[in-house]
């Protein structure tokens, strides 16, 4: 069973979601917008693990899908917090196999993940800071909030009850 | 008698060949007065079936384009030996790269195509990328085998790139959208709806004339400077072949 399970945990986290960042498939978007694969792969290690674990994981997980962009933004100062809040929520809560509590807390972090690129653009870029309102922000934070809440309780929930029956 | 001489007359006229050479004369008076149309009118309507036509109009066409070619080449090879004497920026275009698209986000928070040529081809960072429409972005990273396009759209991402009609430069800057913004560098842009945006001529960076989009707003008024909104006419989420213009230097 927990030859299985390391199988499992191998091919989601090892092979599948990497080929799914990289081929970004048309059938597993929402306008264009692909899910926040980062937050789908930390929220159940962070849940299941130390602060200190999540933390190496969330900065492990940051450098591999900042591989995957272009310019300085990074995904590391986002994810880093996440794994932190993940982790000391995941020891104080025990019912965190919640199908939708899973969910709710994917499109949460997407969100946070999302405004801290955000941020960092209008920080980097000193041209997007001559009009505060960018409809594609928005555009791109929903989309990607709406398909990672579909998708994260699938995959995430998955990884969790690996982690666990390991 | 009077009447038997007039029908000998008569007679006699009819016999002779006075109406043949009259009929002759006339219809080379005919002839000469028409200056022959009735020959050509004639002619015309014989020739009418086996006439060239429509195919005719094709093999005029076609020589044409094949004048039109070889004056574009020439005119190309002119400008090129022109622009390397003035040690500017030229649009070679037999040195290219065709490369297939392997994944696009074009619509993320990072706007790049992944292509399947790389540095073993020749691909170099900061080479211009071309699709149907014209320029779509900028080499931004290789690794052996494949290449990273970072596209116009790319918020942030900023070219030197001019309007043709008024000769004003300015800065397309990617905004997220599929509709870039040309920040203008001078006060008094004189652009219109409806202007080519290409890459400057005098770009140092850029292979010159590269169409980019065509201007769809304009806001002369804006602050600091005055900027355009420029539909692109290359549009990367249908592209599935690229080409990348190799450097001549």
């Amino acid at each position: 069973m927990t030859k299985n399970n390391n199988k499992l945990l191998i091919f989601l986290a090892a092979i599948c979601l990497p080929v799914f960042i990289v081929i970004s498939p048309d059938w597993l978007k929402i306008n264009g917008i692909t899910p926040c694969w980062p937050v789908i792969l930390l929220l159940p290690f962070s849940l299941k693990s130390t602060p200190v674990k999540a933390a190496i994981a969330s900065i492990v997980l940051g450098v591999f899908i900042d591989s995957f962009t272009i310019s300085d933004v990074s995904y590391i100062p986002s994810l880093f917090l996440l794994s932190l809040v993940w982790s000391q929520y995941g020891l104080h809560n025990k019912k965190i196999e919640l199908f939708l509590n899973i969910g709710l807390m994917a499109i949460f972090g997407t969100a946070f993940v999302g405004l801290s690129i955000w941020f960092q653009k209008i920080i980097i870029y000193s041209v997007l800071r001559n009009n505060w309102f960018h409809s594609w922000s928005i555009y791109i934070l929903i989309s990607e909030v709406i398909i990672t809440g579909l998708v994260a309780p699938f995959f995430s929930s998955w990884l969790l009850l690996a982690y666990r029956k390991k | 008698m009077m009447k038997a001489r007039g029908k000998v007359g008569f007679h006699l006229l009819l016999k002779s060949r006075f109406w043949v050479i009259f009929l002759f004369g006339a219809l080379l008076f005919g002839i000469r007065w028409t200056k022959g149309a009735g020959y050509l009118d004639f002619y015309s309507v014989l020739l009418k079936p086996i006439l060239p036509g429509t195919a005719q109009r094709e093999w005029i066409k076609e020589g044409e384009n094949i004048e039109r070619s070889i004056r574009l080449k020439l005119l190309e090879d002119d400008n090129n030996r022109l622009r390397k004497a003035l040690s500017l920026k030229q649009f070679n275009s037999e040195q290219r790269i065709s490369a297939a698209v392997l994944s696009r986000s074009s619509r993320n928070w990072w706007q790049l195509l992944e292509i399947n040529k790389g540095a073993e081809d020749g691909v170099l960072k900061g080479q211009t990328v071309i699709g149907p429409g014209g320029l779509i972005g900028l080499i931004d990273s290789t690794t052996p085998l494949t290449s990273r396009v970072r596209l116009l759209t790319d918020p942030g991402h900023q070219v030197g790139a001019w309007i043709d009609r008024t000769k004003r430069h300015g800065i397309l800057t990617g905004m997220g959208t599929n509709r870039p913004k040309l920040i203008f560098l001078n006060k008094n842009t004189l652009a219109k709806i409806g202007d080519a945006v290409t890459t400057s001529p005098a770009s140092t960076l850029l292979p010159p004339n590269l169409t980019i989009g065509i201007v769809q707003f304009v806001d002369e008024k804006a602050l600091p400077s005055p900027y355009a909104i420029v539909q692109l006419t290359a549009s990367p989420e249908a592209i599935d072949w690229v080409q990348i213009l190799k450097n001549n230097d």
